[in-house]
């Protein structure tokens, strides 16, 4: 039988099949004895205590790579694992001669039972405190209630949903793959898979309760579909596709930390695209050269005012800090009408790709455009900062653009503040760019492709409709003769010219990318490896 | 004793991550920290005591007791005003 899903993290993996049970652990025993009071008390103590750790340090490895919503979920669960009110409920209930492990579950239930009936909030926090509660008597039982915090056979895990708590229960290296009925790429399960370097194939939906009582399963992670009670022949097919795959990426790990150059000598900048401040470390760790576009919405997303200048120039200085010397390009602000700007008003438009976003909406209002400028400024007093605009159609606006960088520098040197030296540069993403290419290189000290703008703009082909995956190819004669025009416009002006779209990564596209006289190339941080390693063969 | 009163900041009231910060901030003072809404005081060092306890836009009061309970109430109520964590 086969289960088709979303390939949610990639890999392949055969393995025993594991299916954790569902529902609420039951206490075993409820009543003890006065002489049981001390050594239980401690043992309760003991059991919190080593729970709260295990949720901290899933919490923490969430947040170095990146997931700090994930990580906060976590946080949460350890201040309730650690809770002094909790605690001393369930010594009272111990010192009166019951259990740890029912106390715990007692004093879990009257906490949820308070929050279910506040609203629908505190409902899912609810779930939070059984949950803990729930993890406490487990292992003061010395047992899972789901059986996972106790499988010691190396298996691929079925079931309906996975929560934080029941991956976080899974010993280390003891998940071989996820399979789940419910979840998309985005799911908690699925970043924890990739978090973890295991294969999971999420939202299989109803095909999998056919499932649950397989015995072996065949998982691929990269194609996302799993077969239950493999034959032989899978068996071996995927035991080679596994092998295959060990040992390229014990391959591309020696690639991690080189500096690429092609045969010719020719040097290759292999850079990360950041998308905050949070991702800079794991970045640095897949061997980034440095950051080849940093975007700076999640500052201005998910609130109700505009960041302040002070805000935004701690998140620059992060990311500056971090890579020290290693280039960093911010590129400012681009958003247009499908996203809501607080105290900014848009109107709603028919094509927001189309619209008022980027560098028009930047020029139009000051107010947005002028703290940005500045927070730059002043960060690239810490590192080796670029600043970026998106959307340029013409040399006009990146004239305008310059004037209110100069004016920023002139405001904030005579009010004495600490600025740093920024390089200035277009993002090439309207053929309009590419075409004015040689215009806007004499104003610019390095270019940046954005390919996925360029190819949605060159090809009239919407970069999210399924009907026109073949129109969403930079491998196309029209937006090759772009990108071309645009660095021979570059190379004699004498700038370096980037690529920062996804194409940068994709190693049938680095080749002509490089031969058309691109150097630097910044994509999503696990790619850097294998580019380096396309650009090494060269 | 120290005491203050403020407005709760986060868009969900106190609950999540919100509120891990604010207990993990809570711990760092030896003294005696607690909230008080309507006539209710609750252990500031307690997640579960804290949760749900308030919404957006809604007074509390923070007293603390102890050799730091000046800094604690003014840090706390700083925190738990704030609208971002």
């Amino acid at each position: 039988m086969k289960l088709t899903g979303i390939a949610a993290s990639e890999g392949v993996a055969v393995g025993p099949a594991f299916v954790p049970a569902s529902g609420r652990p039951e206490a075993e025993r409820y009543r003890i004895t006065q002489d049981e009071v001390e050594p239980e008390l401690q043992r309760f103590k003991k059991a919190a205590e080593a729970v709260a750790g295990k949720l901290a340090e899933t919490g923490e490895e969430l947040r170095v790579s990146g997931h700090e919503e994930e990580a906060g979920i976590f946080e949460f669960h350890v201040e309730m694992a650690e809770d002094p009110e909790l605690a001393s409920a369930v010594e009272e209930r111990i010192g009166n001669l019951e259990s740890p492990e029912a106390a715990v579950l007692a004093v879990g239930e009257e906490y949820a039972a308070e929050l279910a009936a506040m609203d629908e909030y505190m409902a899912a926090r609810a779930d939070d405190v059984r949950d803990v509660a729930g993890q406490i008597s487990a292992r003061l039982m010395g047992k899972g209630f789901s059986g996972l915090e106790t499988l010691e056979t190396p298996s691929i895990v079925l079931a309906r949903s996975l929560a934080p708590s029941d991956t976080a229960r899974i010993k280390e290296g003891i998940a071989l793959g996820f399979v789940t009925a419910e979840g998309s790429r985005t799911s908690h399960v699925s970043i924890m898979a990739r978090s973890m370097g295991i294969p999971a194939v999420v939202g299989v939906g109803a095909a999998l309760e056919g499932a649950l009582g397989a015995e072996e399963v065949a998982l691929d992670g990269s194609e996302g579909y799993a077969i239950v009670d493999p034959g032989e022949d899978t068996v071996a097919q995927f035991q080679k596709k596994s092998a295959a795959l060990i040992e390229e990426r014990a391959v591309l790990e020696e690639y991690r930390h080189v500096e690429a150059s092609t045969g010719e000598g020719r040097r290759i900048e292999v850079a990360a695209n950041l998308g905050s401040a949070s991702e800079a470390e794991d970045a640095l760790e897949w061997g980034a050269e440095g950051v080849g576009l940093f975007r700076t919405e999640f500052l201005f997303m998910q609130r109700d005012d505009l960041p302040s200048e002070d805000e935004q120039y701690e998140a620059y200085s992060a990311v500056a800090r971090a890579f020290g010397e290693k280039p960093v390009i911010i590129r400012t602000l681009d958003v247009g009408g499908d996203k809501d700007l607080p105290g900014v008003d848009q109107a709603s438009e028919q094509n927001p790709f189309l619209g008022w976003r980027g560098i028009r909406m930047s020029l139009d209002t000051p107010e947005l455009f002028g703290p940005q400028l500045r927070a730059i400024l002043r960060a690239a007093a810490h590192g080796h900062l670029k600043v970026m605009f998106p959307m340029v159609a013409d040399v006009g606006e990146l004239e305008a653009a310059k004037a209110m960088l100069q004016e920023c520098l002139g405001e904030l040197e005579s009010e004495g503040k600490r600025v740093g030296e920024v390089e200035i540069g277009v993002m090439i993403e309207t053929p309009a760019a590419a075409i004015c290419a040689a215009g806007l290189a004499k104003e610019s000290d390095f270019f940046s492709i954005g390919t996925n703008d360029l190819v949605q703009y060159t090809l009239a082909a919407d970069r999210g409709h399924e009907r026109l995956r073949r129109l969403q190819n930079a491998d196309h004669p029209a937006v090759l003769a772009l990108i071309q025009q645009t660095c021979e416009a570059a190379n004699a002006a004498g700038i370096p010219v980037g690529v920062c779209g996804e194409a940068a990564g994709e190693p049938e596209m680095i080749p002509k990318l490089i031969r058309l006289g691109v150097t630097e190339l910044s994509m999503g941080a696990p790619s850097i490896p294998r580019a380096k390693k396309v650009v090494s063969e060269l | 004793m120290a005491e203050r009163e403020t407005t709760v900041g986060p868009e969900e009231g106190i609950h999540g991550r919100p509120a891990a910060q604010f207990i993990k901030a809570a711990k760092r003072f030896s003294s005696q920290v607690v909230i008080i809404k309507g006539g209710r005081e609750v252990n500031a060092k307690s997640v579960l005591k804290i949760t749900g306890l308030a919404r957006k836009g809604e007074k509390i009061t923070i007293r603390a007791e102890g050799e730091d309970a000046e800094q604690a109430v003014e840090t706390l109520a700083q925190l738990i005003s704030a609208d971002e964590h």
